[in-house]
């Protein structure tokens, strides 16, 4: 493996769905687990961040997508130290502070929870371009429709590849190396 | 010699009789259930996935149980246009004679509903009723949310 030593990737070595051009980062501050405001472009600036919408119902795909970048980043440790997982919770109705941190601590306890109003969440969603979630059903008992896509913004504040679901554990040990490579 | 060709005809036609009362009784066979498996419930809800092959018969899954859930659903995570997906809970879902029903993920599935906690390597029983073949219980291990997934490289 020489993929340590490489110094100038590019694009062009990822494996997901490259962004081209790449787009800017996102401004949106919503507010974390412990309840404290998170500004979403500082907190991950010069860093590699993964932003992930999805809600804790969800037993299909949001399990799998954060299982999988849970087991890349402890295969790497030198790119874990440098990476920020930031899963928002869609259905603030259902998800409480609590309940997502217990969630994510189930993955990794450095990923980052995020929630706010309903408000907040859907401008959040708008300025990552992201489909706004959809609410189907009635009760207690309703579904989200979701972004299904992890958002991938490399140490260089841009946007280069998403990751819809399907993708394997090894193009994420590819591109989180690759991402965590570019602009740092 | 007429009679002897004619007496050969009718062996062979008992044979055939045989091999087609072996054909009746293979046709009451159940769907063959493989590669089952939840994944570590990571919230109130679970997802198990398995392949049902139907054995040259068709049959309807018309929808599950276990005692580790308060109920259980069959769902369809479905592709919209804008990058989202989304749960359509289905009333049933047909198996066809000759090609096998994969319930995976980003796919069908089968959703447990209030699922009980559960440990990865736990084995938990589900029973499956189908239109024709009835109840099955089958046993599915619990796996981590990452090995959910078939065909990993």
């Amino acid at each position: 493996m020489l993929v340590g030593c490489q110094q100038d990737v590019s694009s062009g070595d990822l494996q997901g769905l490259v962004v081209d051009p790449p787009q800017p980062k996102p401004s949106f501050v919503l507010t974390d687990t412990s309840g404290a405001p998170y500004d979403f472009a500082v907190e991950t600036e010069g860093k590699l961040a993964l932003l992930y919408f999805g809600y804790l119902n969800c037993p299909d795909i949001c399990p799998v997508h954060l299982a999988q970048i849970a087991e890349t980043l402890d295969r790497l440790p030198a790119v874990a130290r440098e990476t920020e997982v930031v899963f928002v919770s869609v259905d603030p109705a259902r998800d409480s502070p609590q309940e997502i941190r217990d969630f994510l601590d189930r993955f990794d306890s450095r990923f980052v929870g995020l929630t706010g109003t309903l408000e907040e969440l859907e401008l959040a969603q708008a300025a990552a371009g992201v489909g706004v979630a959809v609410f189907t059903g009635e009760g207690d008992d309703y579904t989200v429709d979701h972004a299904a896509q992890v958002i991938a913004y490399a140490p260089d504040g841009l946007n280069h590849a998403v990751y819809p679901f399907g993708v394997l554990q090894s193009q994420w040990n590819n591109d989180l190396q690759v991402l965590a490579d570019m602009g740092s | 010699m007429g009679r002897s060709s004619l007496g050969g005809i009718s062996i062979t036609l008992v044979v055939g009789l045989v091999v087609l009362a072996a054909g009746c009784a293979a046709d009451d066979r159940s769907p063959l259930i493989a590669e089952q498996r939840i994944g570590l419930p990571t919230g109130p809800n679970a997802a198990m996935y398995f392949t049902a092959t139907g054995s040259g018969k068709a049959d309807r899954l018309l929808g599950a149980r276990s005692d580790v859930a308060t109920s259980v659903e069959i769902h369809e995570t479905t592709a919209g246009d804008d990058g989202t997906m989304g749960m359509q809970p289905l009333e049933s879902v047909d198996l066809t004679a000759d090609s096998p029903l994969v319930l995976e993920p980003g796919g069908l599935h089968l959703m447990l509903v209030g699922v009980d906690r559960l440990r990865i390597g736990e084995f938990v029983e589900v029973t499956l009723d189908w239109e024709d073949a009835g109840d099955m219980i089958v046993t599915a291990e619990v796996v981590a949310p990452g090995d959910v997934m078939e065909h990993e490289g």
